[in-house]
């Protein structure tokens, strides 16, 4: 339905008034989405509802849209779509042209709330050099981000642009399309810093496990979100699980002087508890956000700076925590696989036999099993696995279901060689396994399995070391298999050894 | 000096310290081979890193080399048993 404008053809101001009038009457009436546009159709301005423009060509659809938010008054400023820019740069370079074309593009995504990333709204430098020509975009984009520490929500009432990157983008279009070419990949690489920043300044207020670097595999997803309680709980299992002395020695280590990455960071947290600057000369760059700091004397380059640095630092640790998810999913994948390996050849003469034996593993195999191989078998019925599977149940508990993980492997890694060496042995009755069981743990200097770490570290050149006596001695295995029962009543000391 | 850096930080409620990063540092080096207990305190971040690689490299060597090994088993025995089953689940 094209409403004829009331005579507009004598004076434009009128018909721009009447017509904002009307549009904005109509809107109202009509809800946001039913907006009324001026469409210049036929040399004659046509107050159009936007569902109307849908009909005609795809081309005018953008300039409909932004030619209506000229009409009405509005905050000048830079904003833009990116999908109108990339898909009609023609019609935005010609109406970017227009006066108001900052209003349009403005209440355009008012209107139609385009939800954007949250970024750090540029500061004020930035913006007023947009508008006014071409900056070179390195300089805005780049002081952007690290100027607004926090995130504030989008300020639309200044004229700031948003974001950097979409304001880079109105600058292609401003610079024209052969401007583009040849500002294009410079630029985009320069907004991908930015928008890679800003991305990383969002990173530090969620999710922290952005970082991909290990290659994901579902460990990075089990990491996230879970930092503080990992560390909580491995802080305090590490102490309850005798490990006691390592953590017993980072403390005093952290309050003395230890290598020079951790010096300078320790006295730089120190300075800002103990006010004392002497050490702020130390460091090459942490010292004007360490005095900053400490005088509040926040300028822009060093909160900055800071910014950088803070950033820095959380990536790091969740750098760290990642690490450390993932060496503890590949340990715990590298134990599943060699047990698996060693006790397959076992379970052919019957199944059933293992099953009691394995609730002690099934507790606290979840987690690894979670992580790094989902479907190792819980579900297929074969006994050593599925109570171990029941899922990545306990994630922050690693740590405490280490110390019942381990004696298990430890006392199987313990009686391959037993029966290795001296396949006799294997044939012996259980007594004399026991018996020697404990002298096996004591020969291991890695066995000791009261220490979840060090089971887990013992644990790769054990197998190793198992594996190949293992295969020498298949044939050996062959005898042992016979009394598998007595070997596994000896193997898990959970189970009551009736030999 | 929080509050002074919550207004400057980015990171939001929970602030990453520097002990923090060093407790991280500490609880990797324990995780891995030969530097545990007594000597987490005398590794560098950076040789504690370095060692991580390594450490991540060689449990990678052996889980291919314990994957070959698997599939090896896996080819011995038959293909329908249960043990096939969890051997290929250990592969993945």
């Amino acid at each position: 339905m094209n409403h004829c404008v009331p005579d507009f053809e004598t004076d434009d101001d009128y018909f721009f008034s009447a017509s904002a009038n009307s549009k904005r009457h109509k809107k109202s009436a009509m809800g946001d989405e039913d907006i009324m546009e001026l469409l210049w159709q036929n040399g004659q301005v046509v107050v159009q509802s936007q569902n109307q423009r849908s009909a005609g060509n795809k081309k005018s659809e953008t300039m409909p849209s932004t030619a209506g938010r000229e009409i009405r008054s509005g905050v000048i400023d830079e904003e833009t779509t990116p999908s109108n820019l990339f898909m009609q740069e023609d019609e935005m370079v010609s109406w970017l042209h227009y006066p108001s074309d900052d209003n349009s593009l403005d209440l355009y995504l008012h209107n139609n709330d385009i939800p954007y990333p949250v970024l750090p709204s540029s500061s004020s430098a930035p913006a007023t050099t947009l508008p006014s020509s071409l900056p070179p975009p390195p300089p805005p984009l780049v002081t952007v981000p690290p100027t607004r520490p926090p995130i504030p929500p989008l300020n639309r009432v200044d004229e700031e642009p948003s974001q950097p990157k979409f304001a880079n983008f109105l600058h292609f279009s401003r610079s024209n399309k052969r401007g583009l070419a040849g500002s294009g990949p410079s630029s985009s690489k320069q907004m991908s810093q930015a928008i890679t920043q800003s991305t990383v300044v969002e990173s530090n207020i969620g999710c922290r496990g952005s970082m991909s670097s290990f290659g994901g595999a579902g460990t990075s997803s089990a990491g996230t979100g879970r930092e503080p309680e990992t560390c909580d709980v491995s802080a305090s299992s590490s102490p309850g699980t005798g490990g006691s002395g390592a953590s017993a020695s980072v403390e005093p280590s952290s309050h003395k002087p230890p290598p020079a990455t951790d010096d300078r960071k320790r006295k730089g947290r120190d300075t800002d508890d103990t006010e004392c600057y002497s050490e702020d000369l130390e460091f090459e760059y942490h010292d004007p956000k360490k005095k900053s700091r400490g005088s509040a004397s926040s300028t822009k380059r060093s909160r900055a700076a800071e910014v950088h640095n803070l950033s820095e630092r959380s990536d790091k640790a969740s750098m760290l925590d990642e690490a450390i998810e993932y060496l503890k999913s590949l340990q715990m994948q590298v134990q599943m696989m060699s047990m698996g390996y060693n006790m397959v050849p076992m379970m052919f003469p019957g199944v059933q036999r293992y099953m009691p034996t394995m609730p002690a593993m099934g507790m606290g195999m979840g987690m690894g099993m979670g992580m790094g191989m989902d479907h190792i078998g819980m579900n297929r019925g074969m006994v050593p696995y599925p109570s171990v599977l029941p899922g990545p149940q306990m994630p922050n508990s690693a740590a405490a279901h280490m110390g019942q993980r381990f004696p298990v492997p430890r006392f199987q890694m313990a009686q391959v060689p037993i029966m290795g060496p001296g396949t006799g042995e294997a044939a012996n009755p259980s007594d004399p396994m026991m018996n020697s069981f404990p002298t096996q743990n004591a020969n291991q200097p890695r066995v000791p399995f009261l220490d979840p770490y060090q089971q887990c570290l013992g644990l790769p050149q054990t197998q190793l070391a198992q594996q190949q006596q293992q295969q020498q001695n298949q044939t050996g295995m062959a005898a042992v298999t016979s009394k598998p029962s007595s070997s596994k009543d000896v193997r898990y000391p959970q189970r009551h050894p009736t030999g | 000096m929080s509050s002074r850096r919550s207004r400057q930080s980015s990171s939001g409620g929970p602030r990453i310290t520097d002990d923090q990063i060093i407790q991280l540092v500490s609880k990797l080096q324990q995780l891995l081979p030969g530097t545990h207990i007594q000597r987490s305190n005398k590794a560098s971040a950076s040789k504690v890193l370095q060692e991580t690689c390594n450490y991540v490299r060689s449990l990678h060597r052996e889980v291919d080399d314990l994957s070959d090994r698997l599939s090896q088993l896996l080819s011995t025995i038959d293909a329908d048993s249960p043990e096939a089953s969890i051997i290929r689940s250990l592969i993945m």
